[in-house]
C-alpha cells in the first residue's frame, strides 16, 4: 500500500520533467533518425503531398559528397586538434605557475577567469576590431585607414602588416585569428580546473623533489602532470566535445557569413553547417549532419575514454 | 440500376455546376473572419497601414486584419515556411518570388487568376458594390513590369500581386561632378572613363560603391542578354563566355580601385559615398528605397556639404535599358475555408489599387507605387515636385524611378533561386578579388564551376 | 612511491640546501611571476582594448598611428550604443527570460533531483541512466525538429519558446541528486517518523542544505540566457523579444554607412558589465560551479 503510493508520488514529482523531455528531447531523437533516413525529406514538400521520400542512406552520401561539409568537418576537425593541446598545455603552464606562487596568486586567478564570464559573440566582435583593417588592401592602390592594433603592433615591432580577416585574406590568417581567439576563450576553464586539482596534489611529493633539487620541467612531466592525469583527461575530453560544436566563436569573428566576404563559409563549421541546411528546408539532410556530429563527437569521447584509461593515474 | 441512377445523377451534378456555376461563383458572404498578415514593415509605415486597415474595415467591417512585423524577409521567408509544414500560415505575407517558388513545394499559395478575373458581386457594409475582381482599367493601371512579376513561375499563374516597389539608381556627387565638367556616365563604358578621370583628380578617392554583388551580376547577364538562371530545365546557366568577360573586366576596375561593393568595403557603399573624409566616393549604385542614406550630413551652417544627383545606372544599351525591380509583393496562402481566402484577396486588392495608400505609403517608405494613376494623386505630385538633390531626395529617387517603367525585369523565380542569387553575389566578390599575379582567368573559370556545383547542390 | 619514502629521502637531502640553489630559486620565481604577467596582459588586452576603443571619437580611433589612452574621452559613445543598439529592449528582455527560466528550471530540478536521490520507484535506475545518456547528444540534433514543434506549438515569437524548452537540465539534475544523496538518509528518517511530510521535508531541510549547489545552477542558467544566441535566433528574433547576445551581432550588422567601431565597443562593454559584476560579487559559487560542470554557461 506504502509502496505503490510512494510509486505515484514519485511519479508526480518528475512529471513535469519527463513531459518537457519527452517533448523536446525524446520526440526530437526519433524524429532526427526518421528524417534521417528519408532522401530530400522537407517539411515542405511533405505537405506538398509528395510525400514518398525514398528510404535509405541518399541523405548521408549526399551529405558526405559535398564539398561544404568536407570542408566545415575540416575546419571543425583542424580547431580541435589545435586548439585543445595549445588551450590545455598553457593552461597547464598558468596553473602550475600559479601554484608556485604566493603574493598576487588570487588577482591573477581572478584575471585568468575574467574571460569566461563574457560572451563570445560580444568579444569576438572585439577581437574581429583588434584584426580588421579599415581600407581597401590587395589592389594595385593601396588605401589604408587604418590598420588594426594587432597590425600596429607587428609593426612596431618591425614586421609586416598581415591581412588577418580582410578581403583577400589567406586561410590560415583566418585560422590564426580563430586559433587565438579559442584557445583564449578556453583558458579560464582550463585553468580552474586545473589549479584546484593541482591544490589536491599532495604537497609531500613536492617537497620531496625539491629536496632531490629536481628540475623544474622534470617535476612538472614526472610528478605533476601524471598526477593531474585525471583533470587532464577532463578538460581535453570537455575541450574536444566543445570544439566539436564551434560555431559562436566564429559568428563572433566574422559574422554569420562564417568566413571573409570573398570566401563566405570558409571557415564554416559542422554546426554551422546543420543549421544551413535547416534555412534551405531540407531537413532530410540537416539531419544526416547532426547524426554524423552526434557519431564524431561519441567516437572521439570513446577514444578518449580509451586512452585516458591506459595512461590516467587514478 | 442503381448504378445508372447514380451515373445519372452526377452528369446532373456536372451539368449544373457548368450551367449555372457563373451565377454561383462565389463571393464574400459578409461572413466575419480574421485575417493575418506577416510583413516587414517598421513603425513609420504600419502607422500608414493602420489607417487603411480603419478604412477598408469601413466597407468591410466583418474583416478582420492583424498583421505581424516578422523581421527581415528572410525571417518571414523561415517562419512562413516551418509554419506552413504545421498548417499555422498566416492568411497573407510579403514575399519575394524566391519565397513564393519555396512555399510553392507545399502547394500553398493560392493562385490569383481566379479572383482577378471574377465578376462576381461583392457587397459593402455602406451597401455599395464591387466586382470581385479586378476592372479593365485597374488591370490596366499596374505598371506592367510589375504586376507580370507575379506571374513567373513557369506556370503562367498569377501567385503575387506587387505592393510597392523599387530598383536600383545611380546616386553621384552633383557638386563634384560640375565642378569638374564630368558628364554622368551612361553606359558602362563611359562609367570607366570617369572613374579613371576622377581618380586623377582624387587619387585617395574609390569612385563607385555598388552595394549589391547579386544585383549587380544579375543585371548584367540581363543587360548583356546572357543567360543567368531558368524556370525550366537547366536552372543555373550563368556560367558562360560573356558573363565570365564583364567579371574579368569588373575584376580589373577593382584592382584599380575604381569600384568597391558592399562585402568588400564591409559596411553600405553609401557610408563612402556620404563621408566626407579624405577616402570617399562619388557615386554610388544602390537601392531607390534608401535615398535619404545616400544624402550626407548637414553641415553646421545647416546646409548639405554637396548636393546628390540621381540617375540611371550604366547600360550596356542605354537604348533598352534594363534596371532590376524589386521590393515586396503579397502572396495569398491556401486555407480551408474559401471566406479567409477571399477576404484576403479583397484586402490584397484594396491595398494595391487604392491610389492614396499606394502614395501615402510611397512617401513613407522611399518605396515607388505599383500603379500609375497616383502620379496623378495632387498629395504625390506635389511631392515629386519638390524633388531636389538635398531635402526631397527621396522625390528626386522617385522620379528617376518612374522614368523608367519600360526597363524594369525580374529573374526567374523557382526553388533554388535564391541559392542562384547568393552564389552568383560571392561569386562576383571571390573574382573581383583575385589579385594580380595569378592566373585570373583560371581563377575566374574555378570560381564559376564552383558556384554552380553549390546551387546545384542545394537544389539535387 | 609512497609517502613515506619521500619522507626518507626528505631528511637525508634536508642538507643539500645550498645557497646557490637558493639563488636559482628566486631566479626561478622571478621568471615564474614573468611568465605570469605576460599571459595575464595577454588575457586583459582585450578587455583593456574594448575599454579604451569605446571612449574614443571615430576619428581618434581611425588614426593610423593609434593612441593608447583616449585624447578626448567621449562617454556619449555609450549613449549612443544604448540608442542604436536599442539595448534598452534587449537587456529587459534578457532578464525576463533569464529569472523566469532559472526560478521554472530550479523548481523543477529541485523536484526531479529528490525523486531521484530520496523516493522508490520502479525503474529508477534505468531512468536515471536513460537521462545520463542524453548528455552525449549534441544539442543540433534536437534543434530541427523542436524549431518544428515550436511553431507548431504557436510559440514563435514569445518569451514562452525561450524559456520552456531548455527547463529540462539534466546535467543539473545529475548535480543536485549528488548534492542531496550526501545529506544523510537518517534525516529524512527522523523526519517521516515525526510526520513531515516529503514536500515540507524537501522544502525545509534538502534545500537549504544543497544551497551552494543551488546557487551555482542559478548563476549557470543566467549566464546561459545572456550567452544564447542559436535558439533565439531562430525562433524570437523579433524586436519585442530579441536577447542581448542576437541583438548585439544584428545591431552592427543592419546599419548603413560605416560601422562606427567606438560605439560598437561601447555595447560590447555594456553588454558585458553586468556579467563581469556577477562575478565579483558571487565569484566564489561561478567558480565551483564551473569547476563542477565542465560547460560554458
Amino acid at each position: 500500500m506504502v509502496e505503490s503510493k510512494q510509486q505515484w508520488k514519485a511519479w508526480l514529482y518528475l512529471a513535469p520533467a519527463i513531459v518537457l523531455l519527452l517533448v523536446f528531447t525524446v520526440w526530437p531523437i526519433i524524429n532526427t533518425v526518421a528524417m534521417a533516413f528519408m532522401e530530400n525529406y522537407s517539411g515542405l514538400v511533405k505537405v506538398g503531398g509528395d510525400s514518398a521520400f525514398r528510404i535509405g542512406f541518399g541523405n548521408f552520401v549526399r551529405v558526405a559528397q559535398n564539398s561544404e561539409f568536407q570542408s566545415s568537418l575540416t575546419n571543425t576537425i583542424l580547431l580541435c586538434v589545435i586548439t585543445v593541446p595549445v588551450s590545455t598545455v598553457l593552461a597547464l603552464l598558468i596553473a602550475v605557475a600559479l601554484n608556485a606562487i604566493k603574493p598576487l596568486r588570487n588577482a591573477l586567478q581572478t584575471i585568468f577567469f575574467l574571460p569566461y564570464v563574457t560572451n563570445a559573440i560580444a568579444i569576438g566582435m572585439v577581437f574581429a576590431a583588434m584584426f580588421n583593417i579599415v581600407g581597401s588592401i590587395g589592389g594595385r592602390r593601396e588605401i589604408i585607414v587604418t590598420a588594426g592594433i594587432v597590425n600596429n603592433i607587428i609593426e612596431f615591432f618591425g614586421g609586416q602588416k598581415v591581412n588577418w580577416i580582410n578581403i583577400g585574406s589567406t586561410y590560415w590568417a583566418n585560422m590564426a585569428v580563430m586559433i587565438i581567439y579559442i584557445v583564449w576563450n578556453a583558458l579560464p576553464f582550463k585553468i580552474l580546473i586545473l589549479t584546484s586539482g593541482l591544490q589536491s596534489i599532495n604537497k609531500q611529493y613536492y617537497e620531496a623533489a625539491k629536496v632531490d633539487s629536481t628540475p623544474r620541467w622534470r617535476v612538472l612531466t614526472r610528478i605533476t602532470v601524471p598526477l593531474l592525469s585525471p583533470m587532464l583527461a577532463y578538460v581535453v575530453i570537455t575541450g574536444f566535445i566543445g570544439g566539436f560544436k564551434e560555431y559562436t566563436s566564429v559568428v563572433g569573428i566574422f559574422g554569420e557569413g562564417m568566413g571573409p566576404a570573398h570566401d563566405p563559409g570558409r571557415l564554416n563549421t559542422m554546426v554551422g553547417l546543420i543549421y544551413d541546411s535547416l534555412a534551405t528546408n531540407n531537413q532530410g539532410r540537416a539531419s544526416a549532419a547532426a547524426l554524423y556530429l552526434f557519431g564524431i563527437i561519441l567516437v572521439v569521447t570513446l577514444i578518449n575514454l580509451q586512452v585516458s584509461k591506459k595512461r590516467v593515474h587514478y | 440500376m442503381k448504378k445508372l441512377l447514380s451515373v445519372l445523377l452526377l452528369l446532373c451534378m456536372l451539368l449544373s455546376v457548368t450551367a449555372f456555376g457563373a451565377a454561383d461563383e462565389v463571393t464574400y458572404d459578409g461572413s466575419e473572419v480574421t485575417i493575418t498578415f506577416y510583413h516587414t514593415m517598421g513603425s513609420n509605415l504600419t502607422a500608414v497601414l493602420d489607417n487603411y486597415i480603419a478604412e477598408f474595415n469601413t466597407l468591410y467591417p466583418n474583416i478582420h486584419v492583424v498583421y505581424t512585423s516578422v523581421g527581415s524577409y528572410d525571417d518571414v521567408r523561415d517562419q512562413v515556411s516551418t509554419e506552413i509544414t504545421v498548417g499555422t500560415q498566416p492568411n497573407i505575407a510579403y514575399c519575394y518570388p524566391d519565397h513564393v517558388a519555396l512555399y510553392n513545394l507545399a502547394r500553398a499559395v493560392k493562385t490569383l487568376d481566379g479572383y482577378i478575373d471574377s465578376t462576381a458581386t461583392v457587397t459593402r457594409a455602406d451597401g455599395s458594390t464591387e466586382i470581385l475582381g479586378l476592372t479593365p482599367e485597374q488591370k490596366a493601371d499596374f505598371i506592367e513590369g510589375y504586376y507580370m512579376e507575379g506571374a513567373q513561375f513557369g506556370d503562367g499563374q498569377m501567385y503575387t500581386m506587387p505592393l510597392s516597389k523599387s530598383t536600383e539608381v545611380l546616386y553621384y556627387n552633383k557638386t563634384f561632378f560640375d565642378q569638374n565638367g564630368i558628364k554622368v556616365p551612361a553606359t558602362w563604358d563611359e562609367m570607366e572613363d570617369v572613374c579613371a578621370k576622377i581618380v586623377e583628380i582624387d587619387p585617395n578617392s574609390i569612385p563607385l560603391g555598388y552595394d549589391s554583388e547579386s544585383n549587380w551580376f544579375i543585371t548584367m547577364c540581363e543587360q548583356y542578354g546572357s543567360p543567368y538562371t531558368s524556370a525550366t530545365g537547366d536552372h543555373f546557366l550563368f556560367d558562360n563566355e560573356q558573363n565570365r568577360a564583364f567579371i574579368a573586366r569588373f575584376r580589373e576596375w577593382k584592382q584599380e580601385e575604381y569600384v568597391t561593393t558592399q562585402k568588400i568595403y564591409g559596411a553600405y557603399t553609401s557610408g563612402l559615398f556620404v563621408s566626407t573624409d579624405m577616402t570617399r566616393s562619388y557615386m554610388s549604385i544602390g537601392s531607390s528605397a534608401g535615398a535619404t542614406y545616400q544624402r550626407p550630413a548637414k553641415g553646421a551652417d545647416g546646409s548639405y556639404p554637396f548636393e546628390v544627383g540621381i540617375a540611371t545606372i550604366p547600360q550596356v544599351d542605354p537604348d533598352h535599358p534594363r534596371v532590376i525591380s524589386q521590393g515586396p509583393s503579397l502572396c495569398i496562402f491556401r486555407k480551408d475555408n474559401e471566406q479567409e481566402m477571399i477576404a484576403s484577396w479583397l484586402f490584397v486588392k484594396f491595398l494595391t489599387t487604392n491610389v492614396e495608400f499606394q502614395a501615402e505609403f510611397s512617401m513613407a517608405s522611399g518605396y515607388v507605387p505599383v500603379i500609375r494613376s497616383v502620379a496623378d494623386n495632387p498629395v504625390y505630385a506635389e511631392f515629386l515636385n519638390k524633388a531636389d538633390g538635398g531635402d526631397y531626395v527621396s522625390a528626386l529617387s522617385a522620379k528617376v524611378c518612374l522614368s523608367q517603367e519600360k526597363a524594369y525585369y525580374t529573374s526567374p523565380a523557382f526553388v533554388g533561386s535564391s541559392v542562384a542569387r547568393d552564389a552568383v553575389g560571392s561569386l562576383l566578390i571571390k573574382c573581383l578579388t583575385i589579385a594580380d599575379g595569378t592566373d585570373v582567368d583560371a581563377e575566374i573559370g574555378k570560381a564559376f564551376e564552383e558556384a554552380v556545383e553549390k546551387c546545384r547542390y542545394a537544389i539535387e | 612511491m609512497t609517502a613515506d619514502r619521500f619522507d626518507v629521502m626528505h631528511a637525508r637531502n634536508m642538507k643539500k640546501l645550498s645557497g646557490e640553489q637558493k639563488g636559482l630559486e628566486i631566479l626561478g620565481q622571478g621568471l615564474v611571476y614573468l611568465f605570469l604577467f605576460l599571459m595575464a596582459a595577454v588575457v586583459l588586452f582585450p578587455f583593456y582594448w574594448m575599454i579604451i576603443s569605446s571612449l574614443k571619437s571615430l576619428t581618434e580611433y581611425r588614426l593610423s598611428r593609434p593612441t593608447f589612452w583616449p585624447q578626448q574621452v567621449l562617454l556619449s559613445n555609450y549613449a549612443d550604443a544604448f540608442t542604436t543598439a536599442k539595448l534598452g529592449v534587449l537587456f529587459k528582455n534578457t532578464m525576463i527570460v533569464g529569472i523566469v527560466s532559472t526560478l521554472l528550471s530550479l523548481v523543477i530540478t529541485v523536484l526531479t533531483a529528490f525523486a531521484f536521490a530520496r523516493l522508490e520507484f520502479k525503474g529508477k535506475e534505468l531512468l536515471f541512466a536513460a537521462l545520463l545518456a542524453t548528455m552525449m547528444i549534441p544539442g543540433e540534433l534536437f534543434t530541427i525538429t523542436n524549431y518544428s514543434t515550436v511553431t507548431n506549438l504557436g510559440w514563435r515569437n514569445t518569451y514562452t519558446v525561450l524559456i520552456v524548452p531548455f527547463l529540462v537540465s539534466v546535467f543539473y539534475i545529475y548535480l543536485l541528486r549528488q548534492s542531496f544523496l550526501q545529506i544523510p538518509n537518517e534525516l529524512y528518517l527522523a523526519a517521516k517518523v515525526d510526520g513531515t511530510s516529503d514536500f515540507k521535508y524537501l522544502w525545509k531541510v534538502m534545500v537549504p542544505l544543497a544551497l551552494p549547489t543551488l546557487i551555482s545552477i542559478t548563476i549557470l542558467k543566467m549566464m546561459g540566457a545572456w550567452n544564447s544566441y542559436i535558439w533565439p535566433r531562430l525562433v524570437a528574433n523579433d524586436e519585442a523579444h530579441r536577447l542581448i547576445t542576437n541583438g548585439l551581432r544584428n545591431a552592427f550588422t543592419d546599419t548603413t554607412g560605416d560601422v562606427n567601431y567606438p560605439v560598437q565597443m561601447a555595447a560590447v562593454a555594456l553588454v558585458s558589465a553586468p556579467l563581469f559584476l556577477v562575478f565579483i560579487f558571487l565569484r566564489k559559487y561561478i567558480m565551483s560551479g564551473v569547476s563542477r560542470s565542465g560547460i560554458k554557461g
